[in-house]
């Protein structure tokens, strides 16, 4: 008999707070992750070669090459550290979610998971629009500063720095859906006991001291439960 | 403590549209022109495409200032204004760096690209840009530090 008021008391309790469910989060930033080292390595191994003839002497001709890099603008480089960043973090926290539950410093994990979060969301966004325009400038070049377009001469570079802003822009939407949810949880207050009192799922009067060691396997989600003792 | 802390984001939310406000306004307003060889070279901000999104992402962030203000007396709405804060943050953060990539373009120039830097020729231009990216800094650096609230 108490042990059936013990299940049903548990049942109860998992259907009063329907907080995000773990999974979702974890495989929103387990694709974030894939999303942000994807536009990492895209841009970072982005470089094409041209060779043109420049003169010719006699019958062999001189031959220049030119080269375009991602190294040659700052912002593409500002976009490379950044989307770097951004995967290593989204890696911590895959590992920190999946083997590092216990750890917490003073109560503040959520909300250095969540400041942290802000943080990349931030970075990515700036090295994502700043090489945004940037390829928008090779590509159309501008008429009033005089600057030619190069995307004419370098077609394959700016395809994959095309292919790495898409996912670059992708990893930056699922990061925003994942910041906006971490600060969410954060922000969540939990119920205080007389509201639980008035469910009518605990019986007032009685010592929910023993249901502890039965559900109290999260502690801190549970923290109101220890309060009662 | 609660209205400690709304009227100190709200002091913080004043702030970050004052520099908002600032940097439109520089932006708009700047202009420069130069006279080369019979030529004259004009700039404006609207012949570059990062300054034009610059001045519609600063809009739309000081708009939004302005009703979260107005909002965040009433307190059924915490999580959408949580939400939309985190968007303007990052359209602040992005139109920042966007400005800033081209600007530097335009006065260091483009070795590689065979792009000649732009900023001997109109330096008041280039000064008037570089203080609304400054104000616009601390803009997004006032709505970050919003979030944490």
């Amino acid at each position: 008999m108490a042990l059936q008021n013990e299940d049903k008391l548990e049942v109860g309790y998992s259907s009063l707070h329907p907080k995000p469910k773990k999974w979702v989060l974890l495989m929103l930033r387990l694709l974030a992750f894939f999303a942000t080292a994807a536009a990492t390595v895209v841009m970072g191994l982005n470089k094409e070669t041209k060779t043109l003839v420049v003169a010719t002497v006699g019958t062999t001709p001189i031959k220049a090459s030119l080269t375009a890099k991602f190294q040659h603008t700052p912002a593409f480089v500002f976009f490379v550290i950044a989307n770097g960043l951004a995967s290593i973090h989204n890696l911590v926290m895959i590992m920190a979610d999946l083997f590092g539950q216990k750890l917490d410093y003073k109560g503040l994990r959520l909300a250095m998971i969540a400041i942290l979060d802000m943080m990349t969301v931030a970075l990515v966004s700036g090295g994502a629009s700043a090489a945004a325009f940037m390829a928008e400038l090779g590509k159309n070049g501008n008429s009033h500063a005089r600057w030619n377009s190069i995307c004419d001469k370098y077609k394959t570079f700016c395809d994959h720095g095309g292919g790495a802003l898409i996912a670059s822009f992708a990893g930056l939407i699922l990061m925003l859906i994942i910041s906006v949810m971490s600060i969410i949880k954060l922000l969540i207050k939990p119920k205080p006991d007389d509201e639980l009192e008035s469910t009518g799922l605990i019986p007032s009067g009685v010592n929910a001291c023993r249901f502890n060691s039965e559900l109290g396997k999260n502690g801190k989600s549970h923290a109101r439960w220890k309060k009662i003792c | 403590m609660e209205k400690i802390n709304k009227i100190f984001s709200n002091i913080l939310r004043l702030i970050a549209l004052a520099a908002t406000v600032v940097a439109i306004v520089f932006m708009v307003t700047s202009h420069g022109s130069a006279q080369v060889l019979n030529l004259t070279f004009t700039a404006k901000y609207s012949y570059t495409p990062a300054f034009k999104f610059f001045v519609i992402g600063e809009a739309i962030a000081g708009g939004y200032t302005i009703i979260s203000m107005l909002l965040s007396f009433k307190t059924q709405f915490w999580r959408l204004i949580v939400i939309l804060d985190m968007v303007a943050t990052v359209l602040l953060a992005s139109s920042i760096s966007a400005a800033l990539a081209i600007a530097q373009v335009g006065k260091k120039g483009s070795t590689h690209a065979g792009w000649l830097p732009v900023c001997g020729q109109v330096p008041d231009f280039c000064d008037q840009v570089t203080i609304a990216l400054i104000a616009e800094l601390s803009s997004s650096g006032h709505s970050f530090l919003l979030q944490a609230m």
